[in-house]
C-alpha cells in the first residue's frame, strides 16, 4: 500500500476512535472506511485512487484557504477602481468605433442608436504608498490598498450573467462542471472534519434578496462526488439544512437513539461484512458533532466590540454582508478551505450612481475589516481573499445620460477584481486598460488565469488537478489558464 | 496487490484484474494496448490532426509504423528494438521521455513490457471493441457447481473460476423479495407480500413475484425515474430566470412506455423523431419531449445565434451519451482526441438538431413553442361529446333560421336624427365589480350631504389628490358621438387650482382638465391631458362634459374606471355617466334596414368583427354571402320577434362553447419537437464558437460506427432508425449496460456514459455482447430483459461479504456475491412514505411541492422569476412518489441532492453513491422523515399486534422484510421503555414531537406511547440496512 495512504488511514482511525460513541469504540475499522466525510484531510480513495498527491500538489502552498467575496451582477470598474480622468471632455460624445472595434455587445444596447460616453460621476483620490487611485465610494477599502493586488485587466468572453458567472465559477459557460470551491475540496479536503470544506454564504441587501439569479451549479460539484458541493450556511432557519433535532426530541434522546442505532448497525456489519455500514456509523457521529460545532460557529456573542465595530453596524444582523464577512473569518479560523460570500444587485443598467452608492455602502467597510481582521490574527498570510464579479460594465451609457445619472451595460473585455493575502503580492496594481476602460492594453488576465493563480496559491497545479469524466481529464481551467507570476508574492 | 489494483484508476482496471491475464498470454490490442495509447499518447498523437505533434499518429497502424521526420519508426512490427516508441517510453531524460513529464502522465514498467511484447508479436492492430459489431459468443460450459438459472450465470461463473472465487448461496427469501421489489418498483414489499412469498413453496414462487412486480404500475414509475436522469427532465427552464416549464406529460409518457413494455427501438424512435413518423399520434409527438428537456434561457441581452448552437450541441451530446455511450461533445471544438469522431462528423450530427421551429429565447413562459395539447382519455372523450352536442345545437339553430320567412316591411324608411339621453354610470354606488382607491387608499372616499346632493368630498393641500375606481365588471361602452359627464361643486372658500376627470379603458391616458395645468399628464395638451378651459364657477353644482372622442376614446372603447382629481382646494364630486344615443325602439329594431342605419350612426354595442366589417361595406358592394350572413345575424340576435325563436338554442350553444373553452384550458400541454420548413444551414464551428462558421455541413451519421440505413430519410427519423438498426454496435450494448447497472450497482462497463477508447473495458465482454444480442433478438423487450437479470442466480446470491472477497474484489465487479448498495434518494423517501402509509399512489400529473426547508429559493432567484417563492403544497400532494417532486434546476430539492440525485441540468447516466453526514441529518431531522416515523408508529401500534414483540416484528418486517434478531429486539425494547419514561415525564414534549408534518395524529392512541413508538420507528428508518439494498 502506498505509504501516504497508509498514514492517512491511521490518522482517520485515530480520529474516529478518539471520538466514537460508547459501544462501538473498539470496532475494527475496515480499511476501506474513509471518514473524510466532507473530503477531510485528503481526497477520497474512490476518486483519486492511488494517484500520487504530489502529481498536482506541485508548489509549496502559500494559502491554506480562500475567502471569495463575490459581487454578483458585475460592479462597475469605471466608478470604483479604473480611474479615467481623461474621459471628462468625452461626456455624451460617442464611443469611437476604433475603440469598440466591432466587438459584440448585448442585445440590450446593440439596438441603441448611440453609445454616448458616461464619465464616472465619482471623485477619485490617491491612497497608500503607491498612490493608488480609488473612488470616493470606497473610503474603507482605500485604506487597505497596500494590502491588496488590484487586477485591472481581468477579462472574459461571456456577455450575459448566467453564462458569465457559470464560467468564472466553473470554467465553462454551460452547466455541468464542478465549481472552484468543489475542485478545492476535492483536491485538498477540509482541515476540519466537523465542517464542510466548502461553505457558501448569501447576503441580503436592505433586508431582502433580489438581483441577478444565482444557481446551485455555482457551488455545485458537477461530476465530482456530491460531498464536494458547497454547503450553504443560512442566516434563517437551520444554519445548515436539517441541523436541528425535531421539536420534542431532547438532546439526550438524540444521543441515546444514535448510540442504539450505532449498536444495531454494528451488529449488522458483523453479520454481513459491508464496510459501508461502518462508514455510515461514522457519518452519524459526524452529523451529531455538527449539531454542536455549527451553532458554536455562528454564535458571535464572544467577539469583542472592537472587532464587531470594525465590520460596521450591520454585523449584528444575520445574513448581511457584514455578518457574512465576519462568519467567513470564523470559518477560515476553523479550517474551512473555501468560503464564498455572495452579494447581489450590482447589475446597474440604469440609475447606476445611486445604486452603486448603496452597494458600496454595504460592502466597503466589511471588506476592509475582513482583511484587517485576518491580518491582525496573522491569518492573512495563509488566507487568500478575492473580491469581484463576473464581468465589468461599459463606458458608454445605457438609457438616458445626464451629469447625475446613467446606466452601464455588461462589459466582458476588461474589469477589476482584487486579491489579497496568501501568496499574493500586496500593494500592486496589475494590468492596464485603454482610455475608455474598454480594452486591455497591458497584461491581460483572463478568468482562467485568475483561477489558475488561485489554485497555485493553494499549492495546486491547475493543469494537474484533474478528474476523469467520460473519458476526459477535466480541470477547473478547462484547457486554458496561466499562473500570473507577476502578482505572486 | 490485487486489491491495490482494483482501487486504482480505471485504466488499470481495464487492463488487469478481471480476466487476470497471465503475462505469457498474447497481448490483446483492443483491451490492453489501445487504452494505454489513448490515455497517454492520443492527446498529441491521436485522431485530432490539428494538434498532432512530430507528425506521429498513433491511433492508426499506418501512422504508427510510418517513417518519421527523424527517420525513425515509432513502431516496427516484430522488432521492438527498432521501435523508437520504446526508447522514448523508457527514457528518463526529460527532453526525450514520453509521455513528457509536464503531462503528469506515466506508463508503468509492466505496461511498457506489454507494449514491447505486443510489438514483438507483430503489432497487430484492431479496432476499439465497442465500435465493432458484437458477435454472439457461445455460452460457456461450466461444471454445475452452482445452481445456474440462465446463461448469465455461466458467464459469471467462468470469470469467477479464473479468479478462484466461488459464488454465494441464494439469499434468504426475505432478503430476496426486498431486493427485487426495491429494484423493480423502487418501493419495499408489504408485510402481506412477504408473507405470501414465504408461504409459497412452489418452484416458481420467486418468478411469480418477479412477474407480479413487472405488472405493477410502480415498475414504470421506477424505470422512468432512471431514464429521466438521462433525459435531463425537470420542471424549470434552468438558465437565468429559471421559470417554470410544462413538460410533465412527457414524463408520464415515459412511465406509460415502460409499463406497456414498449420495445426499446420504438421507444427510441418516438422520443428522437416521433414528430417525423408518418401521421404521428398524439403520444408519439409527446415522446419528442426528450429533446426539449434541455436547459434554455431568456436572459436579456442574449444573442439568439449563440443559443441555437448551444441547444443543438446539448441535444447531440445527450443523444450520443444515452444511445451510444459516446462523448461526442469533445468534437464540438476539435476532432475527438481519443475516438475517431471528427469535428465535421459532430456538426453533421448537430445538423439533425439544428432546424427546429423553437425560438432561441424561451420567453420565460410555461410553453415555449413548439408545444401541443395533451388531453387525457377522459378529456378527449368529454371534448368529443361537447363538440358533438355543439354541432347538434348549431344544426338546430340553422334549421330554425331556415324556417323563418322574414320580410322587412319598412325597408324603404329612413331613420331621422337619433335622440340622445344620459346614462348614469356612477352615483353613490360604484359600478359592479369596481374597487375604490385613492391617494390615501380606499378609505379616502368621504361621503357627505352637500347642497342638496349626496356626494363625495375631497380636500387637498397644495398637491394633486384624487379618488378613483377601477375594475368595473360591466364596462361602459363608448358609442359614436358620446359625451362623458360628471358633476362637481367647487368650494368658493377653498378653490382648487385644477379639477380633472380621468377615464380608464385599460390605460389612464384619457384626461380632461379645467383650470391650471396641474393635473396628471401636465405639460401636454392632447387626449391624455385635454385642456377644457377655465375653472368652472364655484359655489354651485356644475356639470362637466367632455366628448369621448376628444380624449381618445373611440367607439367601442370600454371604460372600467374613473378618477376624480384635483390640485388643492375642496371639491364635492357627484354622479357621472355618459350622454349617448338612445336605443332603437323595438318597432324600428324589427326592420333590418332601420337597424343598419342605426348601426351606421352608433357602432355600439360592439359586434363580432366579421359582422361589423359587413356593416361597414356599402350595401351595393356586399357579396351575396355577406348579406346572407348579416341577415342571419340580425334575425338571431337583433330582431325582437325572431330572436325569441333562437333564444333557447343559442343559450345552449353558448354554454357548450364555454364548457369547451373551460375544458380546453384544463387540458395540459407539453413541449415537443417540430422541424422548420426551411432547414437552417449548419456549419463546422471553429472551437465551437457560433461566430466562427467554417465549411457548410449537411446531416449525416458517422459511417464508421454503422453505415446509413438504406431507405431511411436523412433526418432525425433516419438518425433514430440508424441507432436501433441491428448492426449498430453501440446502442444495445449501452442500453443493456444501463439496466445491468441499475440492478447490480455498476455496469459491466463501469463508465456507462463512455464506451469510447477512454472508457473502461467491460468486466465481462462476452457476457455484454451476449446480453446485447439477446436484447435485440427479443425485439428490444425491456421487461423480458430485466426479468432475465432478476431471475439469474447471480442476482439472487446473498450479498454477505467475506474479508477475502472484499480484499479481492471490493467493488463486487466479479459478482461473487449479490449486489448491495445504498438506495437512491427517491427510494429512501418513497420507502418511508410507503411504510408509514402516507404514500399517495397516483400515477402522473403535474409536479408537486412537498416539504422543503423555508428560504431556499429566495436567496438565489431572480427578482422577477415565477419560481422565486416556494409555496409548499398541501394534503395528498405532500405524499406523492419523489419522482413527481417539482424540480427547480437552480435550486433542486435538498433532500434529494444530498443523496446524490443529479441536478438535471445535463444528461446523466449514472449516479454517485456517497455516504455523508448531511445524509444523516436529512434522515435524522427532515420533517418528512419525522412525520413518516409517527405515521409508521401508528401503523405499528394499530396493525402490528398487541404485544411489543409482535409490534417490533411488524416494524422490522415492514421496512426490512425480516424479523428482528433477539439482540435487536432486546435493544429496541429497552430503548422503547426508556423513551416511554422520558415522554411520560414530559408529555408536552411528546405532543410537540408528534406535531411534525401536516397529517393529523391518531387521537385514539396514547400520546406518550405513540411518541415512544415514533422514536423506535424513527430509529428503524435510520438503520443502515433501511437505506441499503442488500
Amino acid at each position: 500500500m502506498n505509504p501516504l495512504r497508509e498514514a492517512q488511514l491511521v490518522e482517520t482511525r485515530r480520529h474516529f476512535f478518539g471520538r466514537a460513541a460508547g459501544g462501538i469504540g473498539t470496532a475494527a475499522l475496515a480499511s476501506l472506511l474513509n471518514p473524510s466525510l466532507f473530503g477531510a484531510t485528503a481526497p477520497s480513495t474512490e476518486e483519486l485512487g492511488e494517484q500520487d498527491l504530489a502529481r498536482y500538489k506541485k508548489f509549496a502552498p502559500k494559502a491554506k484557504r480562500v475567502i471569495y467575496l463575490f459581487m454578483s451582477g458585475a460592479p462597475s470598474q469605471l466608478d470604483m477602481w479604473d480611474y479615467k480622468p481623461q474621459l471628462e471632455p468625452w461626456f455624451d460624445k460617442d464611443l469611437p468605433d476604433s475603440v469598440r472595434n466591432g466587438q459584440r455587445i448585448t442585445t440590450m444596447t446593440s439596438g441603441q442608436k448611440r453609445f454616448p460616453i458616461a464619465p464616472s460621476t465619482f471623485k477619485f483620490n490617491r491612497h497608500g504608498k503607491n498612490g493608488t487611485w480609488v473612488s470616493e465610494l470606497l473610503p474603507h477599502t482605500a485604506k487597505i490598498v497596500d494590502d491588496i493586488a488590484l487586477l485591472k485587466s481581468v477579462n472574459t468572453e461571456a456577455i450575459n450573467h448566467d453564462p458569465a458567472i457559470t464560467y468564472i465559477q466553473t470554467g465553462s459557460q454551460l452547466p455541468g462542471r464542478p465549481s472552484a470551491g468543489a475542485w478545492v475540496s476535492y483536491g485538498l479536503g477540509s482541515m476540519n472534519a466537523n465542517l464542510p470544506a466548502f461553505v457558501v454564504l448569501h447576503s441580503t441587501v436592505n433586508g431582502g434578496f433580489g438581483g441577478q439569479a444565482l444557481y446551485a451549479r455555482l457551488w455545485g460539484a458537477g461530476f465530482l462526488s456530491t460531498r464536494h458541493q458547497g454547503v450553504s450556511l443560512r442566516s434563517t432557519g437551520d444554519p445548515v439544512l436539517y441541523l436541528s433535532n425535531p421539536d420534542g426530541m431532547s438532546e439526550t434522546m438524540r444521543r441515546r437513539m444514535l448510540d442504539e442505532l450505532a449498536k444495531l448497525n454494528h451488529e449488522r456489519y458483523q453479520d454481513v461484512g459491508d464496510p459501508e455500514i461502518q462508514a455510515r456509523i461514522a457519518q452519524y457521529e459526524m452529523a451529531y458533532r455538527m449539531q454542536t460545532s455549527v451553532p458554536e460557529l455562528t454564535d458571535i456573542s464572544g467577539e469583542p466590540d472592537s472587532v464587531l465595530d470594525s465590520y460596521g453596524p450591520d454585523v449584528k444582523t444575520p445574513g448581511t454582508f457584514a455578518a457574512n464577512c465576519l462568519l467567513a473569518r470564523r470559518l477560515a479560523e476553523r479550517g474551512v478551505r473555501f468560503t464564498q460570500v455572495f452579494i447581489r444587485q450590482w447589475d446597474q443598467h440604469g440609475n447606476l450612481p445611486n445604486d452603486i452608492r448603496r452597494q458600496c455602502g454595504i460592502i466597503d467597510q466589511p471588506c476592509a475589516a475582513l482583511v484587517n481582521d485576518l491580518k491582525q490574527r496573522g491569518m492573512l498570510d495563509d488566507t487568500l481573499v478575492i473580491w469581484g464579479g463576473e464581468f465589468g460594465r461599459t463606458v458608454y451609457c445605457q438609457g438616458k445620460l445626464t451629469r447625475d445619472t446613467y446606466g452601464r451595460d455588461h462589459h466582458p473585455r476588461c474589469y477589476t477584481k482584487w486579491m489579497a493575502g496568501g501568496g499574493i503580492k500586496p500593494g500592486i496594481s496589475y494590468g492596464e486598460t485603454d482610455d475608455f476602460s474598454y480594452n486591455v492594453t497591458k497584461d491581460p488576465l483572463h478568468i482562467h488565469d485568475l483561477n489558475a493563480t488561485i489554485l497555485h496559491c493553494l499549492g495546486v497545479d491547475h493543469e494537474r488537478l484533474t478528474y476523469r469524466h467520460q473519458g476526459r481529464d477535466f480541470r477547473l481551467t478547462d484547457v486554458h489558464g496561466h499562473v500570473v507570476d507577476k502578482i505572486l508574492a | 496487490m490485487l486489491r491495490a489494483r482494483a482501487l486504482s484508476p480505471l485504466i488499470l482496471l481495464a487492463t488487469s484484474s478481471f480476466t487476470l491475464t497471465a503475462k505469457a498470454e498474447p497481448v490483446d490490442f483492443s483491451k490492453e494496448i489501445l487504452p494505454l495509447l489513448s490515455d497517454n499518447c492520443f492527446g498529441c498523437h491521436g485522431p485530432d490532426a490539428s494538434n498532432r505533434k512530430a507528425g506521429l499518429q498513433l491511433d492508426q497502424r499506418d501512422g504508427a509504423i510510418a517513417k518519421l521526420k527523424s527517420d525513425n519508426h515509432a513502431i516496427v512490427p516484430g522488432d521492438s528494438g527498432a521501435s523508437s516508441i520504446l526508447a522514448r517510453l523508457e527514457s528518463t531524460d526529460p527532453d526525450e521521455q514520453m509521455p513528457p513529464p509536464e503531462s503528469g502522465k506515466t506508463v508503468t514498467p509492466e505496461e511498457i513490457a506489454r507494449i514491447k511484447q505486443w510489438i514483438d508479436e507483430g503489432a497487430e492492430w484492431g479496432g476499439h471493441w465497442a465500435f465493432e459489431a458484437p458477435q454472439k459468443p457461445n455460452v460457456p460450459e461450466t461444471p454445475k457447481t452452482w445452481n445456474q438459472t440462465n446463461p448469465i450465470d455461466a458467464f459469471i461463473q467462468q470469470s469467477l473460476q479464473s479468479a478462484q472465487l466461488a459464488p454465494e448461496q441464494e439469499a434468504d427469501k426475505e432478503t430476496l423479495i426486498r431486493r427485487v421489489t426495491l429494484d423493480l418498483t423502487g418501493l419495499p414489499p408489504t408485510v402481506e407480500e412477504v408473507d405470501a412469498f414465504l408461504a409459497d413453496d412452489s418452484e416458481h414462487a420467486y418468478e411469480h413475484v418477479v412477474d407480479r412486480l413487472l405488472r405493477s404500475k410502480k415498475y414504470g414509475e421506477h424505470m422512468a425515474r432512471h431514464w429521466l436522469d438521462a433525459a435531463r427532465y425537470a420542471d424549470t427552464h434552468g438558465l437565468h430566470l429559471d421559470n417554470e416549464r410544462t413538460i410533465w406529460p412527457y414524463r408520464d409518457w415515459v412511465i406509460e412506455a415502460f409499463n406497456k413494455n414498449q420495445p426499446f427501438d420504438e421507444f427510441t424512435v418516438e422520443q428522437l423523431a416521433g414528430d417525423l413518423l408518418p401521421k404521428p399520434s398524439l403520444k408519439q409527438r409527446v415522446a419528442t419531449g426528450f429533446n426539449r428537456c434541455n436547459v434554455t434561457t431568456s436572459e436579456g441581452g442574449s444573442i439568439d445565434d449563440e443559443y441555437y448552437v448551444r441547444y443543438a450541441v446539448d441535444r447531440v451530446e445527450t443523444t450520443s451519451t444515452v444511445w451510444m455511450g459516446l462523448t461526442a461533445g469533445c468534437a464540438a471544438c476539435h476532432d475527438h482526441k481519443f475516438d475517431p469522431l471528427s469535428q465535421k462528423e459532430f456538426y453533421q450530427l448537430f445538423s439533425y438538431f439544428f432546424s427546429l421551429t423553437e425560438k432561441a429565447m424561451d420567453g420565460n413562459i410555461h410553453l415555449p413553442p413548439p408545444s401541443m395539447k395533451v388531453p387525457t382519455a377522459a378529456q378527449a372523450a368529454e371534448k368529443l361529446d361537447l363538440e358533438q352536442k355543439l354541432k347538434a345545437t348549431s344544426d338546430q339553430v340553422t334549421s330554425i333560421y331556415k324556417a323563418i320567412d322574414y320580410q322587412d316591411a319598412r325597408a324603404d324608411e329612413t331613420l331621422g336624427e337619433l335622440a340622445t339621453e344620459d346614462t348614469l354610470w356612477f352615483d353613490n354606488d360604484l359600478p359592479k365589480g369596481a374597487k375604490r382607491d385613492g391617494n390615501e387608499g380606499k378609505d379616502s372616499w368621504k361621503s357627505v350631504e352637500h347642497a342638496g346632493r349626496k356626494a363625495f368630498v375631497r380636500t387637498a393641500s397644495e398637491s394633486l389628490s384624487q379618488h378613483f375606481f377601477t375594475g368595473a365588471k360591466e364596462p361602459l361602452e363608448i358609442s359614436q358621438g358620446d359625451k362623458l359627464y360628471a358633476y362637481a361643486y367647487l368650494d368658493p372658500n377653498n378653490r382648487p387650482k385644477t379639477i380633472q376627470l380621468q377615464f380608464n379603458d385599460g390605460s389612464w391616458e384619457h384626461r380632461a382638465y379645467w383650470g391650471a395645468d396641474r393635473g396628471h399628464g401636465s405639460g401636454r395638451n392632447n387626449a391624455s391631458n385635454l385642456k377644457m378651459g377655465r375653472l368652472p364657477k364655484t359655489g354651485e353644482w356644475i356639470r362637466l362634459e367632455v366628448a369621448a372622442d376628444a380624449i381618445g376614446l373611440k367607439p367601442g372603447a370600454k371604460l372600467n374606471g374613473l378618477a376624480f382629481t384635483q390640485f388643492g382646494g375642496t371639491v364635492f364630486w357627484d354622479k357621472a355617466g355618459i350622454v349617448t344615443v338612445a336605443p332603437l325602439p323595438d318597432d324600428q329594431l324589427g326592420s333590418f334596414a332601420l337597424w343598419q342605419q342605426y348601426r351606421a350612426q352608433t357602432k355600439v354595442p360592439t359586434l363580432p368583427k366579421d359582422i361589423q366589417k359587413i356593416l361597414d361595406t356599402k350595401q351595393a358592394d356586399r357579396k351575396d354571402e355577406q348579406t346572407e350572413k348579416l341577415t342571419e345575424y340580425y334575425l338571431k340576435h337583433v330582431n325582437p320577434k325572431t330572436k325569441l325563436a333562437f333564444a333557447d338554442a343559442l343559450k345552449r350553444e353558448e354554454t357548450l362553447k364555454k364548457n369547451l373553452e373551460t375544458l380546453d384550458k384544463a387540458i395540459p400541454a407539453t413541449l415537443v419537437m417540430e422541424e422548420r420548413k426551411e432547414p437552417r444551414q449548419a456549419h463546422i464551428l471553429e472551437r465551437g464558437e457560433y461566430t466562427l462558421k467554417r465549411d457548410k455541413v449537411e446531416s449525416r451519421v458517422p459511417e464508421w460506427i454503422a453505415p446509413p440505413l438504406e431507405g431511411s430519410p436523412n433526418n432525425r427519423l433516419g438518425l433514430a432508425q440508424w441507432l436501433v438498426a441491428p448492426n449498430h454496435p453501440l446502442t444495445a450494448r449501452v442500453t443493456v449496460n444501463r439496466y445491468w447497472q441499475q440492478l447490480f450497482g455498476t455496469g459491466l462497463v463501469k463508465t456507462a456514459g463512455d464506451f469510447g477508447v477512454q472508457g473502461e473495458h467491460p468486466s465481462h465482454p462476452e457476457l455484454l455482447d451476449w446480453l446485447a444480442l439477446e436484447f435485440i433478438e427479443s425485439g428490444w423487450d425491456v421487461k423480458s430483459f430485466v426479468k432475465m437479470l432478476a431471475m439469474s442466480s447471480t442476482y439472487r446470491q446473498s450479498s454477505r461479504v467475506t474479508p477475502k472477497k472484499l480484499e479481492i474484489d471490493p467493488e463486487n465487479r466479479l459478482l461473487a456475491r449479490g449486489p448491495r448498495f445504498r438506495l437512491d434518494a427517491e427510494i429512501i423517501r418513497d420507502q418511508a412514505l410507503a411504510v408509514s402509509g402516507l404514500l399517495v399512489e397516483k400515477t402522473g400529473g403535474s409536479s408537486v411541492k412537498p416539504y422543503q426547508p423555508a428560504g431556499l429559493w429566495k436567496p438565489v432567484a431572480f427578482g422577477g422569476s415565477n419560481t422565486q417563492t416556494f409555496v409548499q403544497d398541501k394534503g395528498d400532494k405532500l405524499y406523492r412518489r419523489s419522482m413527481y417532486t417539482f424540480w427547480k434546476r437552480t435550486s433542486p430539492p435538498p433532500s434529494m441532492t444530498t443523496f446524490d440525485a443529479p441536478d438535471r441540468e445535463t444528461c446523466q447516466v449514472s449516479r454517485a453513491r456517497t455516504n455523508t453526514p448531511l445524509q444523516a441529518l436529512v434522515l435524522m431531522n427532515d420533517v418528512q422523515f419525522i412525520e413518516a416515523a409517527r405515521k409508521f408508529a401508528e401503523r405499528v401500534m394499530k396493525e402490528g399486534g398487541k404485544s411489543t414483540d409482535e409490534r417490533l416484528a411488524f416494524a422490522y418486517r415492514s421496512v426490512l422484510a425480516r424479523k428482528p434478531s433477539d439482540n435487536e429486539r432486546a435493544t429496541l425494547l429497552a430503548l422503547l421503555q426508556e423513551h416511554l419514561t422520558d415522554f411520560k415525564a414530559k408529555p408536552e414534549e411528546a405532543k410537540k414531537f408528534l406535531a411534525a408534518g401536516e397529517s393529523p395524529r391518531d387521537e385514539q392512541l396514547d400520546v406518550n406511547e405513540l411518541a415512544a413508538w415514533s422514536m423506535i420507528a424513527h430509529l428503524v428508518l435510520n438503520l443502515s440496512e433501511t437505506v441499503t439494498k442488500g
